[in-house]
């Protein structure tokens, strides 16, 4: 009976734990409203900040992994309308271009903000520039191999999970691929076509794919070098490595600003991910304010084997204008000649520079060529010194037309220091007398 | 002994009972948390006019969702789709309600749609793609009450053939699913071409390979459901030659051009090169072949263009029907048994369906339809 007794009690004491556990309240009250009260919320907060101000906004999209960035504008409108704005290749296949024309386009459908497990921004009607990332349909060749993408397309996002709001910037993460990205303000009275145009320039002032390689700057004076710029998805590795073994890509998307890795980098400790394209046209990175990508040395990138630099005739100065004066004079009264080029390259076969003229003659051009190396000085600068020696129409033309002397003469023995308008691409030089700037002349790649 | 274990049992049983009710007791439930929705249509929408005739004609009169702002939450997450266009949603809506919600009250009364018609319809813009079968989903019913209506956004308005096979078809199609998930079809429909489903390998299967099994279409012999589906379906919207051709090809014997691979393609005719009938024969497709008729109305058949080495056309011959399958006397079995059961079951007349459908279908105004969409105030 005791036995019984004392079972019971335990019991009694379990039982009434356990009830005792259930019956205090299941959460605390951290919240001062519920969860739908709190979703509906941020669902219409978000509303409020994507149509506040005009409602202009510029999107970083991305699909995957695998491809570029690409910028769009889109204004949000109170009425659940939105236009969308972007000009890349993927539109100009829309729209039946060729895939590497990018191409302008603009188109209204619908948005909202939709409440799945948070706010989730919506594009919820097709839009045809947009929506061609999101779509299954088999995607076209870029290369050689023709995969059959279809059930798949880009795999790109069109709904996404609103994460944050600050600082005019928005926060987003594509729902189903997971993708993170941002959308920043814009001003209202942004014109979209206008925008867009100074997005592609400025992707078309960065890489330019004559420059076969660039270079990441790190502060602790270490190189990445960094090939394929002109397609956005970034083949790097440290300077030194091995090409083969230790490259990797990153795809990056081309801004109205600069350019910005799809994820943040960190190499040697740094973390870069944001670039500002600055006056020198180079880029600077916004996270740590020093690091740089830059192309080479501007003397190294002179002196590229496989360049030919051709002379700008209309961007001369100093002696050197006087003397292209001179030499087309002369060229006129020899024969009516006329000047077509004039051109610095490397021949290889004799390791050596050659300045070349172009000599239109009776419908045939006539190529005198005069002998030179060109020595590197420091970062930015060359000398010139030529050997004395030519090719057999040389020696003709410089008797007949002693300005080409007096030409070479300008250069001889000189220090020209070289300048360009981007430092990522430059693939105009202005190279200037170092002891007289004011004679100069400008080569183009 | 046992009592005093019955009063244990019994103490313990009162001392929960009444702990559990007073911790019970302070878990009322109260008022909702979820906000009321307000379905006040917002003039200033730029979606107002197609809001206020879906509401209108859809939600007030058949309590029915119409869905074309795609939230990707309502699909299958395994695929990849795209919202349809607004412009094509606007379509859509208004020849679903002329060529299937208009049609249902005309020959089945105004209650009939109310009762069994699907609650929720939502447009999706592409087609949901298998990749590993190389198949794509153009619609779909789901219990009982929810039509996905796919490859929106490739609709051509004035291609009546394909209007015909991916949307009016589907519309009626996943209709078919809806009503005989609501009411079992009789189960001799199943036995018909028991035997005769493929479900894997029915993409690879050629048009006139199942008609002559007794399949309206591919799809249709993957599996019974499916069968019964495109049965009533093809059957309510193919125009009369479009129909009378399945029956040809269901008439007709087949051959595979290569037995040893099941995507090959299968022949209805053959010949033999220069005529010479010791030679191994070869296949022609039905695109290849002339019919001509004499005036005691024999009928010729010619490999057309070509002529053997004495310059004699080159003759056809039918390959010979050996599936022992009376694919015509299927096909119109299968109708027969939709058509008694929607008759006894449903009260709805297969044949003044089709004839209503039909009538529709040839001589609708896209314009004057959108009309119901633009005008509204």
């Amino acid at each position: 009976m005791k036995k019984y007794f004392n079972i019971f009690l335990l019991a009694l004491v379990a039982l009434a734990s356990l009830t005792l556990v259930s019956c205090k309240n299941e959460t605390e009250e951290i919240f001062d409203d519920d969860a739908i009260t709190r979703l509906e919320k941020a669902k219409a907060d978000f509303i409020k900040i994507l149509t506040d101000k005009g409602g202009k906004w510029q999107m970083q999209y991305y699909a995957n992994s695998n491809e570029p960035g690409y910028v769009y504008v889109m204004t949000f409108r109170n009425d659940g309308s939105v236009t969308i704005s972007g000009k890349n290749e993927w539109i100009g296949y829309v729209e039946g271009e060729s895939l590497k024309v990018p191409t302008y386009g603009s188109q209204t459908s619908l948005w909202d903000v939709i409440t799945d497990n948070g706010p989730v921004l919506s594009f919820n009607s097709f839009n045809k520039y947009f929506h061609v990332f999101a779509d299954p349909e088999d995607i076209p060749s870029m290369s050689d191999e023709d995969p059959d993408e279809t059930g798949y397309g880009h795999e790109g996002d069109y709904e996404f999970d609103l994460m944050k709001y600050s600082g005019d910037t928005l926060y987003i993460s594509g729902k189903k691929y997971g993708i993170d990205m941002i959308m920043t303000r814009l001003d209202a009275g942004i014109d979209d076509h206008v925008y867009m145009d100074e997005v592609v320039a400025m992707a078309d002032s960065f890489f330019n794919a004559k420059i076969p390689q660039v270079y990441m700057n790190l502060p602790n004076d270490t190189r990445w070098i960094i090939k394929n710029g002109a397609t956005s998805i970034l083949k790097m590795f440290r300077e030194g490595d091995d090409e083969i073994s230790t490259a990797v890509t990153h795809n990056v998307i081309i801004t109205h600003d600069g350019l910005s890795f799809m994820n943040p980098l960190t190499i040697d400790g740094y973390t870069v991910q944001n670039f500002i394209r600055q006056a020198d046209g180079s880029l600077l990175c916004r996270d740590d304010n020093e690091t740089t990508i830059t192309a080479d040395d501007l003397n190294k990138v002179f002196t590229i084997p496989t360049f030919i630099w051709k002379v700008d005739t209309t961007q001369v100065g100093g002696a050197f204008a006087t003397q292209l004066n001179t030499l087309k004079n002369e060229l006129n009264d020899y024969g009516k000649r006329k000047l077509t080029s004039i051109q610095i390259s490397y021949d290889a076969d004799n390791s050596r520079y050659s300045l070349i003229f172009g000599c239109l003659y009776q419908k045939k051009t006539f190529y005198p060529t005069f002998y030179l190396k060109i020595e590197p000085v420091g970062d930015d600068q060359i000398k010139f010194n030529f050997t004395g020696e030519g090719d057999a129409a040389s020696a003709v033309y410089a008797e007949k037309c002693p300005a080409l002397n007096s030409i070479i003469g300008l250069m001889n023995g000189n220090t020209f220091t070289l300048t360009t308008s981007s430092l990522l691409a430059p693939v105009d030089m202005k190279l200037s007398d170092s002891g007289n700037g004011a004679n100069y002349f400008v080569c183009k790649l | 002994m046992k009592k005093i274990k019955f009063y244990i049992s019994a103490l313990l049983l009162v001392a929960v009972s009444a702990m559990s009710l007073s911790s019970c007791s302070e878990d009322k439930l109260g008022d909702t948390i979820f906000p009321d929705v307000d379905e006040t249509l917002d003039p200033s929408s730029y979606t107002y006019q197609l809001d206020k005739f879906l509401k209108q004609n859809y939600l007030d009169k058949y309590n029915l969702t119409f869905l074309y702002k795609m939230p990707d939450v309502s699909t299958n997450m395994n695929y990849n789709l795209v919202p349809a266009t607004y412009e094509n949603s606007i379509d859509l809506a208004v020849l679903c309600k002329h060529l299937w919600f208009d049609v249902y009250d005309k020959v089945a009364g105004e209650d009939f749609l109310k009762t069994y018609g699907p609650r929720i319809i939502l447009l999706i813009g592409s087609p949901a793609y298998n990749p590993t079968s190389g198949t794509e989903i153009v619609g779909l019913a789901e219990g009982g009450i929810k039509i996905s209506l796919f490859k929106v956004n490739a609709m051509r308005i004035n291609d009546f053939n394909m209007m015909n096979e991916y949307y009016f078809k589907t519309m009626h199609h996943e209709f078919a699913h809806i009503l005989h998930q609501t009411k079992t079809y009789p189960n001799q429909f199943n036995t018909i071409s028991i035997g005769h489903y493929d479900s894997n390998n029915w993409q690879d299967r050629s048009e006139g390979q199942v008609a002559s099994l007794g399949f309206v279409t591919t799809y249709a012999s993957s599996e019974f459901r499916e069968d019964f589906a495109e049965t009533i379906a093809n059957y309510i919207v193919k125009t009369d030659a479009q129909w009378n051709h399945i029956l040809d090809l269901a008439s007709r014997g087949w051959a595979s051009g290569d037995e040893d691979d099941v995507t090959s393609q299968f022949y209805c005719y053959y010949y033999y090169p220069d005529n010479d009938v010791t030679r191994d024969l070869e296949y022609v497709s039905e695109f290849n072949v002339f019919i001509e008729e004499d005036e005691d109305g024999t009928i010729h058949k010619y490999w057309r263009n070509n002529v053997d080495h004495d310059g004699n056309r080159i003759i056809v011959y039918d390959v010979e029907d050996k599936d022992g399958i009376d694919g015509v006397q299927a096909i119109l079995d299968k109708v027969n048994i939709a058509r008694e059961w929607l008759k006894t079951d449903w009260n709805v007349d297969l044949d003044e369906l089709r004839k209503e459908v039909q009538t529709r279908q040839i001589s609708y105004n896209i314009n004057e339809l959108r009309k119901w969409v633009t005008e509204i105030q």
